[in-house]
């Protein structure tokens, strides 16, 4: 068992995987891996096959009753359906400059952990036909693909990632609206960013998105050494999107700075729930598939 | 009171701005570090400012006083403190005056008691490791350990000493100078009586003085002696009574044990006790005062000799001056004419005085009399010019010399002039290097020739009776004639040194001299000095000129409480480092609250 789980890609660490080839090698090798052992599609959508009814309940839609069986006996049933695959999903990349950071030099950056774990993610939804589709965004919309279910769709969501590269400052909320427009019916919404700006403007968006009926899931990738604040004992700490910095000796603030972070995190969180948004915190060491599981995991339960 | 027994260490207080250059030179050129959380430090910053400062400051100040602490402990802080439990070894005289006023009755308390009493309050005060030096009524600085000193106290009683309260201060204040230990000061337990403060050089050490009780009222004899000093068998002591109070007192002259007169005295009266001596020869008597307070100076010893006036025979050539001056002791009852003491010539027995002849031709003859007889002394050469008398008995001191003869030989010399004998005896033969006329010396023509005549035939001639005054433990010189002293028993025969100088014996009393032939030649009157009955006690500027600026009178608390004030001392080196750890672990802790690495949610 031991054995096996070392081999599976999806486990290594994400520096090592990363070592193995281009993010569409790694990608494949990663959802390989992640897919081996599931019996279903581990993310279950809305465009289903009936399977069977059940009595009516207040609540259920009214579309779901079964009219027929209605007429046959005189009783409320709602249709049961089993997924099919053609959800609709968008991944919403984040590539501004503050994702182009790695806190040490054995791992991955932000920017380059995303990328790998986008490009599994959309592989995993495509091997279950599902249309999916990417936007990358700093200040603006710097890359889109359209939402696609073709077999070859992911060869071009793969070249697109690859391509990515890091940009300027962070602006979500036009890259969000984007997702709007293209999401014409409901569907998923993976936002992937280290979330290092304005949240109330990004939140708004983001219900909006989650009012319009999508299912919404933030990942919010943090570098190990964002926890932690590490650095020599007294730092000029700037930010490299806007430049602002601050003279601090990490040895003194880390204390009320892990908490600051806990707390920022915390509160991403349970802003996220109250709106009914899946929010998971991912640091960039962790491997990719613990974080395909957990979004498979989260999927499922609500399903 | 914080002192510093290596006070050099605390220039190393310098190094207490160490934290603080530190962290200025720490704000130099930070290296600049990429990193996008800033926001989350800047969020941290600014709800955490008030508490960051707070920290800093706080670090700062435990760095900081980490330090001042260290090199404060390196320093070697003591606590100066009045009841030191521990304190340094230190060396420490105490004067515990048992002199003989210390017999006086305050409160119906002997002084000596409460002296003991503070004493030992102070000895207790000490530890094993202090070194004590010890001064009683006789001067000398005694080293002691504790519990030594403190037996020391069990069984004192008044001494018949007077005490130098000054000269025994010095002497202690000099022991623990000399000591290697710590110099603590001199402590004096006494009932501190003016009169004992003697002045000397000025006092380097610290003196703590006891506080006495007040003095009690005393009554003296100030002086008791006998007039005349031969007793014929009738005479007279002379007494003088001093102190307080001021109404009559009871006085009684005993001789032999015997009450011979009585009389009433006041303070500041001098009386005359007189009787009349049985027997001749040396008699012990005693004048005695209505007890009071002070027992010790209520009785005073003296010596009475009772002789026949002595009987003189003289030859005309010895000139009119000394024919006038034996009339005169005659018509006094000091001399009587018979062929006891011959004047002018050599007799072939009894006792001779011999003057040189007034015809040098007749010197050779003389000697060779003198020579007869085993006399020691000779007339030799004339000389002339002049000279002043030194005279041991005071009666001619100082009067001029003009012409003598060298007088050559050996035996007894009672007077000299130009640093040679001028009145010699030997034997029975006494010889006077000088006429007794105006152009030979000015004796004939002053007030001193009747006295000196009496001195020559009564004293040196015929019936020596010197009396020499003492009090215990006192240098006296003793008369030329005498080669020995008997005790206070007949078997205690003290041998008079060449010197004539010896200490009185303490006990109180008349101790009699013994001359060569084994005679009685006078005797030694011992009595209590004096000033041991004056009990006025020294204020505290008295003190200050005795002792120095830096003396103290403190009462007994007060002294206790002060005793090692300079050297009682709590040692705050372990303190000081226990703050030292105090604040580096204060540091360390604070320093790593900011250091935890949590696992964020």
């Amino acid at each position: 068992m031991i054995e096996t789980r070392r081999k599976r890609t999806d486990l290594l660490d994400p520096f090592v995987v990363a070592q193995l080839g281009g993010i569409e090698l790694v990608a494949r090798g990663i959802v390989e891996g992640f897919l081996a052992g599931l019996h279903k599609s581990p993310f279950p959508g809305f465009s289903v096959e009936f399977t069977e009814d059940r009595p009516y309940q207040p609540g259920d839609e009214l579309r779901y009753l079964d009219w027929k069986m209605l007429a046959r006996s005189d009783r409320l049933f709602v249709k049961q359906f089993e997924e099919e695959t053609n959800l609709r999903s968008m991944l919403v990349l984040d590539v501004s400059a503050s994702m182009d950071w790695a806190g040490a030099e054995e791992r991955l950056s932000k920017l380059a952990y995303a990328k790998r774990l986008v490009a599994s993610l959309s592989l995993v939804l495509l091997r279950q036909r599902d249309a999916t589709g990417l936007i990358a965004f700093d200040e603006e919309v710097r890359t889109m693909v359209r939402a696609g279910a073709r077999s070859n769709h992911w060869w071009t969501l793969a070249r697109a990632v690859e391509e990515i590269t890091a940009g300027g400052g962070t602006a979500a909320e036009p890259a969000l609206r984007k997702v709007t427009d293209l999401l014409r019916r409901r569907g998923l919404v993976v936002f992937v960013s280290d979330l290092l700006f304005d949240r109330p403007l990004v939140l708004r968006t983001l219900h909006f998105l989650r009012h319009r009926g999508h299912q919404v899931i933030v990942l919010h990738i943090m570098d190990p050494a964002e926890l932690t604040l590490e650095g020599p004992p007294e730092a000029r700490f700037e930010d490299p999107e806007s430049g602002v910095f601050v003279t601090a000796r990490p040895r003194e603030l880390r204390s009320v700075y892990q908490q600051t972070v806990r707390n920022t995190i915390e509160t991403w969180r349970s802003a996220c729930r109250g709106g009914g948004i899946h929010y998971h915190h991912v640091l960039t060491d962790t491997p990719f598939g613990q974080v395909l599981r957990r979004l498979a995991a989260r999927r499922s339960q609500l399903g | 009171m914080i002192g510093f027994l290596q006070p050099l260490a605390l220039i190393a207080l310098v190094a207490a701005a160490i934290p603080a250059l530190l962290h200025l030179l720490g704000r130099r050129m930070p290296p600049t570090v990429v990193f996008p959380a800033v926001r989350y430090l800047t969020a941290t910053e600014r709800e955490h400012s008030r508490q960051l400062r707070f920290r800093n400051l706080l670090l700062l100040i435990l760095r900081t006083a980490a330090l001042v602490f260290l090199v404060l402990a390196a320093a070697r802080p003591v606590a100066r403190a009045g009841y030191g439990e521990s304190h340094a070894p230190t060396a420490l005289a105490v004067v515990v005056d048992n002199s003989l006023s210390s017999g006086a009755v305050v409160g119906g308390q002997r002084t000596l008691d409460t002296i003991v009493a503070t004493a030992r309050e102070v000895f207790s005060r000490t530890t094993a490791g202090d070194r004590l030096w010890l001064v009683f009524s006789d001067g000398i600085p005694l080293r002691k350990t504790r519990l030594e000193a403190i037996e020391s106290l069990e069984n004192l009683s008044p001494s018949n000493n007077r005490l130098d309260l000054g000269a025994a201060v010095r002497a202690a204040a000099r022991a623990i100078e000399n000591d290697p230990l710590h110099n603590g000061p001199v402590v004096i337990v006494s009932d501190l009586q003016t009169t004992a403060l003697s002045p000397g050089e000025q006092l380097r050490a610290r003196v703590l003085v006891w506080e006495p009780p007040a003095r009690p009222m005393n009554r003296w004899l100030d002086s008791v002696y006998s007039q005349p000093n031969v007793w014929t068998p009738d005479g007279g002591v002379t007494a003088s009574v001093g102190g307080s109070p001021d109404r009559p007192a009871a006085l009684r002259l005993r001789v032999s044990g015997v009450e011979l007169a009585r009389t009433l005295a006041s303070p500041g009266d001098r009386v005359v006790l007189s009787g009349s001596l049985r027997n001749t020869g040396w008699t012990v008597a005693s004048v005695e005062l209505d007890p009071d307070e002070m027992r010790a100076d209520d009785r005073r010893v003296l010596a009475l000799f009772r002789a026949e006036p002595a009987e003189v025979r003289f030859v005309p050539e010895i000139g009119g001056f000394l024919e006038e001056a034996l009339m005169v002791l005659r018509e006094g009852g000091r001399a009587a004419f018979g062929d006891q003491v011959f004047l002018g010539r050599v007799a072939q027995a009894g006792v001779s005085i011999v003057f040189p002849p007034s015809d040098p031709a007749m010197v050779g003859a003389l000697n060779r009399t003198l020579n007869a007889r085993d006399v020691t002394w000779q007339f030799e050469t004339p000389v002339s010019g002049e000279w002043s008398l030194s005279d041991e008995s005071g009666v001619a001191e100082g009067i001029e010399v003009y012409r003598r003869y060298r007088l050559n030989g050996a035996g007894d010399v009672f007077a000299t002039t130009g640093g040679e004998p001028w009145l010699v005896r030997s034997g029975d033969v006494v010889l006077v290097a000088s006429r007794m006329e105006p152009d030979w010396t000015r004796l004939p023509v002053s007030a001193s020739f009747v006295p000196f005549v009496d001195y020559l035939i009564n004293r040196i001639a015929a019936k020596e009776n010197w009396i020499v005054t003492g009090s215990p433990g006192e240098v006296v010189e003793l008369p030329v004639s005498a080669r020995s002293m008997i005790g206070s028993r007949p078997t205690e025969v003290t041998t008079v040194p060449n010197s004539r100088r010896l200490l009185a014996p303490q006990q109180p009393g008349v101790y009699f001299l013994r001359g060569a032939g084994g005679d009685t030649v006078g005797a030694l009157e011992v009595n209590a000095d004096v000033r041991e009955s004056m009990l006025q006690v020294a204020d505290e500027n008295q003190l200050r000129v005795a002792f120095g600026e830096e003396s103290q009178l403190l009462e007994s608390s007060l002294l206790l409480r002060g005793l090692f004030g300079g050297e009682g001392r709590f040692n705050l080196t372990g303190l000081f480092l226990i703050a030292t750890l105090a604040a580096a672990v204060g540091e360390f802790v604070i320093a790593s609250s900011g250091g935890q690495a949590r696992k964020a949610g």
